[in-house]
């Protein structure tokens, strides 16, 4: 269970790679920036315009922002679910939570509809209770329910439910209002500003930490919960632990920036591939870094270089995602397991 | 005896088992483990073995009754102390393609180690020493999905070894493995219990349980019994256990006979050399007892090819080549 000197030196590479496609990501957009103005500029030498330097903080560099905490919480979310259910294609959104944001944003969004434009703000918070009251009652139920398989199940069909009464809502509403909503649903960075930012930063970045602290205990459910437990680890309190930080990291994601597809899954799996370890204290901060190169990597491919147009990143991370599990599981079979 | 059951790792008191409180499938278990004995818990599937194997260290809740590890319940100890005194190996053979071998048997420091799961020298140093003891030291750094089930039940032996338990309980441990291997394991633990160790577990196999346990569990109609295997062979128990299953327990060589009805008695001649042993035990299959007074009388010679087996009966005789074909000509005959 050493680190290793491979680990390290791929954990470099994500990092220089991060790096590289950050300043990359920054230069892009309909005003060009370039890397030498931006240095120049905080060097004390020539100046930006005050417009470029608006664009630079309150788009580019919270765009950024967003995608680095999306890319590092959601396929944590999906690491642990995999882990915890024993199962290659949990992701962060199978427990529910994700519908539950979505029967939110639909709430607000389809029932208010009628009444105009609606705030980013009041989408975001209905999101957020949305996904919140999913967590309470799993949390409830896992209480309840002491087979962790039934749970699973239990989610699934919870978040068909969810999609099912989604799309009564959307069958009666109105054109312009199932329009904001769709457009919510296919996912975006770059609506997140100045103090949801904060807000978002202030609820990932320690319940990430938590789930660091949290990958010993991760390696001991590898074996299934009846060996954890007779290796001491306390199960009610890790599948509480695991619950609750997923729900927060995927609930406050989909909430600022609608669900985002695929990476939650797929991530963890190129993670496995590439560090080809199952220890939990590489692979949980080797997730949040390919996780994190991988949204940026998207945010990149979504604008389009060269045009325009902005791609909804839901869309982006699907066919980034998919092509990739797809690849792994035929050019290596064991990436479908653990 | 100490009433409080500090001389034992395990007392069971009153102990009653089961999964809901209304169907109890086991009530008021009175058993003990002393500190390095082995002990084989013997029952037909569905009496409830692995239940009173978990109930017993805690991994599932029990319907009454108390359970005290080193004289304490079970109840009171906190997750990681209870870890530290007993270790577990499952039925159920661990599918973890990703992990290696020695991946897996680290695992077994998880109750030592600190939050972040660091090993220090001495836990590293306790690791090689299992695979060792388990032979597995070649194979370290294989992943478990390229073992064998012998080898991977044996890594995952190692893995409580390392747990540094003074009791391993093991839930059919030779469940999936052939007979060597299951020899093989059954040496592994009883070196184990020579070190110290007090092992339970569970099993179907009743004859190598009879060679190697300090002392039985059987399970039967209900109840549960305990003792030296000798005392429960003494006491009938075995023919009584296995008289309802169509079996055959012959208490003088302590072996199944698995055709419940004799089919005749045979008064066999020869020296008793390799051919008679397997004489007799083509014989035992087919259902014949061996009697002086047999009505068939069956003698062996060694001849040009191996063997001539004459069997006269009523006067008439008749030879044969091989055992095959005796067998053939006595099962046509009835």
């Amino acid at each position: 269970m050493r680190i290793g000197s491979r680990s390290v030196a791929i954990m470099y590479s994500m990092g220089l790679l991060l790096i590289v496609l950050f300043l990359i990501d920054l230069r892009l957009g309909s005003i060009r920036i370039s890397l030498g103005e931006i240095v120049g500029h905080l060097w004390g030498g020539e100046k930006l315009s005050d417009q470029q330097v608006v664009i630079l903080t309150k788009f580019r560099l919270p765009r950024l922002a967003t995608a680095l905490l999306a890319g590092a919480a959601l396929p944590v979310c999906g690491l642990q679910m995999q882990t915890l259910f024993r199962n290659p294609l949990a992701g962060p959104y199978v427990l529910g939570i994700s519908s539950g944001a979505s029967f939110g944003a639909a709430l607000v969004v389809l029932g208010a509809g009628a009444a105009g434009i609606v705030a980013t703000w009041s989408l975001a918070i209905a999101a957020w209770i949305g996904a919140g009251t999913v967590m309470l009652l799993l949390l409830f139920v896992s209480y309840r329910i002491k087979e962790v398989m039934t749970i699973l199940i239990l989610g699934i069909m919870f978040s068909s439910g969810l999609a099912a009464v989604i799309s009564i809502m959307q069958y009666f509403s109105e054109a312009s209002a199932l329009k904001s909503f769709v457009i919510w649903s296919m996912g975006s960075l770059g609506n997140v500003t100045g103090s949801q930012l904060s807000i978002m930063t202030w609820a990932i970045t320690p319940v990430l930490l938590v789930t660091l602290g949290y990958s010993k205990v991760l390696n001991g459910l590898m074996l299934g919960e009846e060996y954890a437990a007779s290796m001491g680890i306390r199960i009610e309190r890790t599948r509480i632990i695991i619950f609750a930080t997923t729900s927060i990291l995927a609930g406050t994601i989909t909430a600022f920036c609608g669900p985002i597809g695929f990476i939650g899954i797929a991530v963890p799996h190129m993670v496995r591939f590439l560090f080809r370890r199952s220890d939990h204290r590489i692979l949980m901060p080797a997730t949040m870094l390919t996780g994190m190169v991988v949204m940026v990597l998207s945010d990149i491919v979504s604008q389009l270089p060269g045009t325009e147009r902005i791609l909804p990143i839901n869309a982006v991370t699907s066919l980034i995602g998919i092509p990739v599990v797809i690849w792994l599981v035929i050019m290596n079979r064991k990436a479908q397991s653990l | 005896m100490d009433r409080t059951g500090k001389d034992h790792i395990i007392s069971l008191e009153k102990l009653s088992i089961g999964y809901q409180p209304a169907f109890a499938l086991l009530e008021e278990i009175n058993l003990t483990v002393g500190p390095g004995e082995m002990v084989a818990l013997i029952g037909r599937n569905g009496t409830g073995k692995s239940t009173l194997l978990k109930s017993m260290i805690g991994l599932i809740p029990s319907l009454g009754g108390l359970c005290r590890l080193e004289g304490r319940s079970i109840t009171q100890f906190d997750l990681p102390a209870r870890a530290r005194l007993v270790s577990f190996v499952s039925s159920q053979i661990a599918q973890l393609p990703s992990l290696t071998v020695r991946e897996v048997v680290a695992l077994g420091r998880l109750p030592y180690t600190g939050w972040m799961g660091r090993m220090d020298r001495t836990d590293l140093a306790l690791v090689d020493q299992a695979l060792e003891e388990v032979q597995l030291l070649s194979f370290a750094d294989r992943k478990l999905d390229r073992l064998s089930d012998g080898e991977r039940q044996r890594a995952m032996i190692a893995r409580a070894f390392v747990q540094d338990t003074r009791l391993m309980v093991l839930d059919e441990p030779t469940a999936f493995l052939d007979i060597p291997n299951t020899f093989d394991l059954i040496r592994l633990l009883s070196r184990f219990r020579d070190g110290g160790k007090s092992i339970v577990y569970s099993t179907h196999d009743l004859e190598t349980a009879m060679q190697c346990a300090d002392k039985m569990w059987v399970i039967h109609e209900g109840k549960i019994l305990e003792g030296a295997p000798e005392d429960l062979g003494l006491s009938g128990l075995f023919d009584e256990v296995f008289r309802s299953s169509g079996i055959n327990y012959d208490e003088h060589s302590g072996k199944f006979l698995f055709k419940g009805i004799c089919l005749g008695s045979v008064r066999l001649e020869g020296k008793k050399d390799r051919a008679f042993s397997w004489t007799v035990n083509a014989l035992e299959r087919l259902g014949y007892s061996l009697d002086s007074q047999g009505e068939i009388q069956l003698s062996i010679k060694p001849s040009d090819a191996a063997y001539q087996w004459t069997l006269e009966k009523n006067g008439s005789s008749k030879s044969f080549t091989s055992l095959y074909k005796l067998a053939r000509f006595l099962t046509q005959g009835k």
